[in-house]
């Protein structure tokens, strides 16, 4: 009892402190840059351009998909910059000093980013259907709450392992923006899926986002939760995967970086 | 006409603290400071770290503004003519910082030197002539980021004089060299100084401000306490000798006890890794040994020299004891 | 301002320019926004615009390319003073007789040209890969129209360097100024698409006038005057801010020197 109370305790702590630390939560005027404005500016700009291509009925398309898609800016940047900001700060080398039990210090540097994640991709569709016409009329709201939730699990996963993957190189920013663009491309937020190429559609199928992306555009058609069911349950799987790997690239860190004493390079 | 006039200088810094609750902390690194500094001369400023060296340099580069007071430079107001200023000085605060790291040693020259207006045929042949200077001939090629600090101090010397300014201001220039490289670097100054550049160079070593500088400025707490020849500084101390005391841990309690022994004119402690040394100074030499060991009652003493005092302890008399 | 200051600042500008290639060249920061991400959306708007046809391969080219321009000014010539002093070199760069606004201009030049290249990359892209043929309609009008742009966006950075230095909290909209440009200015799409109330805001920013030219120049159909009139807004931009820059960056130095932040703590 006394550990899971212990755990919970490190999950919490590490968490919030996290958050807090590399994101100046306590100032209002970035949040509302980066958290609101940016999210909105992003849906704007492809809405626009996806209807100068397509015509603008197929509006809902670019709006459904780029909100989604903001799932990954939590994801990619917030939960990799929570991995990687402790060896720019050098507190990692403390971290692993401690008994601390290791999964849970990891799961939890996520937490609150899906949270974070979440609450981004409401506000996407907030906007989407304040000023883009959205219509939610036929929409199962607890599925797409529930995609939402998926979705942005998953992008944490793949944030997580990428976090992992800054700690061994150095050009973590030129990874971090290189995929959540890619993810513009190949999760289907701005492309169908059935139009690439064959090679493509096999990466689109290998990252998060795009199941969650084709179930949110399915709910808010007028699918029920049994329809996307198989989607939410392959974007999960996806999720669990790549927490699965970074957690093992992160424990192998740990060891090669005591083995060579390398914990604090840059 | 003086090359460099400081009349009452002053500066403040403000910082605020605090993210929820912001206060401001005020922090006077010049209290009020004046001095002359005439042309072709090699002027010293010494004073422990935090002293206001660093802060009284920056202001006549141009790179701080006074709080208040008034300063020139070749007749140039720090504040109002700050440009005509910037034309005929070189200044070093030196450090890993300050290059150009992705650049080779050359290309952080040829840069600086377009940036000092520098003609680019004149810096063709200066700039092998300077890297040679300052022994770094033939690593001029290699990228910044792989010199050492040595390397790097050195490479920001040549940068100082690619102009041929005729002022010089070098804020503690030998630190991080090793001694070989700093006498090497100490005689490019008397080099310079030869060629009647005005130099103002700021030092916490006692030793290079003596040996180097025609006339020194102690500086403490943002105050000059004594501004003097380097033998003139001595002569403060000429009454006195100094005995040395190699102790192993003395309580702060037993060093004020020392300090207050009439005989006794000023007490300093130097530490070094587990010993420490007690600098007495006093009159009475060698005979106020007994009276030391009594009142050092209970702790263990080592060595016991007695020796003519030096600038440095000049020094240490006058900022009072802290080294 | 005498004649041999302005040539050994003219010198100076072209002496820093070359340095800030050969350092940036390298870094990997740099490249993604100037190359990376400009090429992304390239293959990102060809890609959804492919049914429209193929005349719009050269529109997309053209605006991919802009948008690599108003990232890179935004992210690098934005932070190229906090950068310097990060370094330890601001310090130095306040204290040569060359002026710190010709140091800065320099730098500027050399990242839109860096810019520039990844125009001629989504231009081969568009060509090879995608086998699209592309001609520049009015060749030698879009030529003038680059070189105007070149010179309204350096001098618009200009402004913004010292902005972000002097007020730390507008830099923190530094993310958020980036795709609403891309939008206001018809970078990617013409903004007849937009709500009306928002032509004015597109009309005061030199990007939309540097839009107008280049596409108007590159796709065809813009007449002589509407051309002519995008040149002469450029031409007043510039100008205007290049004065303000000059008597910003003066501001700056000044405040920078009585607040002691021209070098970090």
């Amino acid at each position: 009892m006394r550990t899971l109370v212990m755990n919970v305790r490190l999950f919490w702590q590490g968490t919030l402190l996290s958050y807090i630390a590399l994101f100046h939560w306590l100032r209002p005027v970035t949040y509302l840059a980066s958290k609101i404005v940016m999210p909105l500016s992003q849906v704007l700009f492809f809405t626009f351009l996806g209807t100068f291509a397509t015509g603008p009925s197929n509006a809902h398309f670019y709006v459904i998909g780029n909100a989604v898609q903001i799932a990954a800016v939590s994801g990619i940047y917030g939960v990799t910059m929570s991995i990687g900001g402790d060896r720019w700060n050098g507190t990692l080398p403390y971290l692993f000093g401690t008994p601390a039990n290791r999964l849970v210090m990891f799961v939890g540097r996520a937490f609150i980013h899906v949270i974070d994640g979440m609450l981004g991709v409401v506000i996407g569709f907030m906007w989407g259907v304040l000023l883009l016409g959205l219509d939610l009329s036929r929409t199962n709201f607890p599925a797409l709450g529930l995609t939402i939730l998926i979705t942005t699990f998953s992008t944490s996963g793949l944030g997580l392992l990428m976090g992992c993957l800054s700690l061994i190189t150095v050009n973590v920013m030129f990874i971090n923006n290189a995929v959540y663009f890619a993810l513009l491309i190949f999760s289907g937020a701005n492309v169908p899926i059935a139009t690439l190429p064959v090679w493509m559609r096999a990466i689109s199928e290998a990252l998060p986002l795009t199941r969650g992306i084709a179930s949110a555009r399915a709910i808010i058609a007028g699918a029920s939760l049994a329809e996307v069911a198989p989607l939410l349950a392959g974007e999960f799987l996806i999720g669990a995967v790549y927490v699965v790997l970074g957690y093992t690239l992160f424990r192998w860190f740990e060891v090669q970086a005591k083995r060579r004493g390398t914990l604090e390079t840059v | 006409m003086n090359a460099i006039e400081v009349s009452h200088l002053r500066r403040v810094y403000r910082a605020t603290i605090g993210v929820l609750r912001r206060s401001i902390k005020e922090v006077v690194a010049v209290e009020d400071i004046s001095f002359e500094v005439g042309a072709g001369e090699l002027f010293g400023l010494l004073g422990p770290n935090g002293a206001g060296k660093t802060t009284m340099v920056k202001m006549l580069a141009t790179l701080l503004i006074p709080t208040s007071g008034a300063a020139s430079v070749m007749g140039h107001d720090v504040v109002e003519d700050a440009d005509a200023i910037r034309r005929c000085i070189g200044f070093i605060f030196g450090g890993e910082r300050g290059l150009y790291w992705r650049l080779s040693g050359i290309d952080n020259l040829r840069y600086f030197g377009s940036l000092y207006h520098v003609d680019p045929d004149v810096a063709k042949q200066r700039i092998p002539y300077l890297l040679e200077l300052v022994g770094l001939k033939d690593r001029g090629r290699e990228r910044v980021e792989g010199y050492s600090r040595g390397m790097k101090q050195r490479l920001h010397v040549a940068r100082t004089l690619l102009h041929d300014p005729e002022v010089l201001f070098l804020d503690e220039p030998t630190i991080g060299l090793d001694p070989v490289g700093a006498r090497e670097f100490r005689q490019v100054i008397r080099n310079l100084q030869s060629e009647h550049k005005t130099i103002l160079l700021t030092t916490h070593y006692m030793f290079e401000a003596d040996a180097l500088c025609q006339h020194v400025a102690v500086i403490n707490h943002g105050r000059i306490i004594a501004l003097d020849t380097p033998a003139g500084l001595k002569g403060h101390v000429r009454d006195l000798s100094v005995i040395e005391l190699e102790v192993f841990g003395v309580p702060p309690a037993v060093v004020d006890r020392v300090r207050a022994q009439s005989y006794v004119e000023s007490v300093a402690v130097e530490n070094r890794d587990q010993k420490q040394t007690l600098l007495v100074q006093s009159p009475r030499g060698s005979e106020a040994v007994p009276d030391l060991m009594a009142a050092l009652n209970g702790t263990r003493v080592g060595r016991v020299v007695v020796r003519e005092p030096t600038l440095e302890d000049a020094y240490v008399r006058l900022v009072g004891g802290e080294v | 301002m005498s004649l041999r200051l302005i040539r050994e600042s003219w010198r100076a500008m072209w002496a820093v320019a070359e340095m800030t290639l050969r350092q940036q060249v390298m870094d990997a920061f740099i490249l993604f926004t100037v190359l990376v991400q400009p090429l992304i959306i390239a293959i990102l708007a060809l890609w959804m615009l492919r049914d429209k046809g193929s005349e719009f391969a050269i529109f997309i080219v053209v605006g991919s390319g802009m948008t690599g321009l108003w990232s890179s000014l935004l992210f690098i010539s934005g932070n190229t003073i906090n950068l310097e002093r990060w370094f330890g070199t601001l310090e130095t760069l306040v204290g040569v007789p060359t002026p710190l606004a010709v140091i800065v201009f320099g730098k500027n030049l050399a990242n839109v040209f860096q810019s520039l290249t990844s125009m001629i990359v989504s231009y081969l892209l568009a060509a090879l890969l995608f086998g699209y043929t592309l001609r520049i309609e009015q060749p030698v009008l879009f030529g003038v129209s680059l070189l105007l742009t070149v010179v309204s966006f350096i001098s618009f950075g200009l402004i913004i360097a010292p902005i972000f230095v002097m007020n730390p909290s507008v830099q923190q909209w530094q993310n958020a100024m980036e795709f609403p440009v891309y939008i206001l200015c018809g970078f990617l799409f013409p903004i007849a698409l937009l709500p009306g109330w928002t032509t004015p805001l597109s009309v005061l920013l030199p990007p939309y006038w540097a839009a107008r030219a280049l596409h108007g120049t590159s796709s065809g159909g813009a007449k002589v005057e509407e051309i002519l009139l995008s040149w002469a807004m450029m031409i007043v931009f510039s100008a205007i801010y290049f004065f303000i820059a000059s008597q910003l960056f003066k501001k700056m130095v000044v405040k920078a020197r009585a607040d002691a932040t021209l070098d970090m703590e």
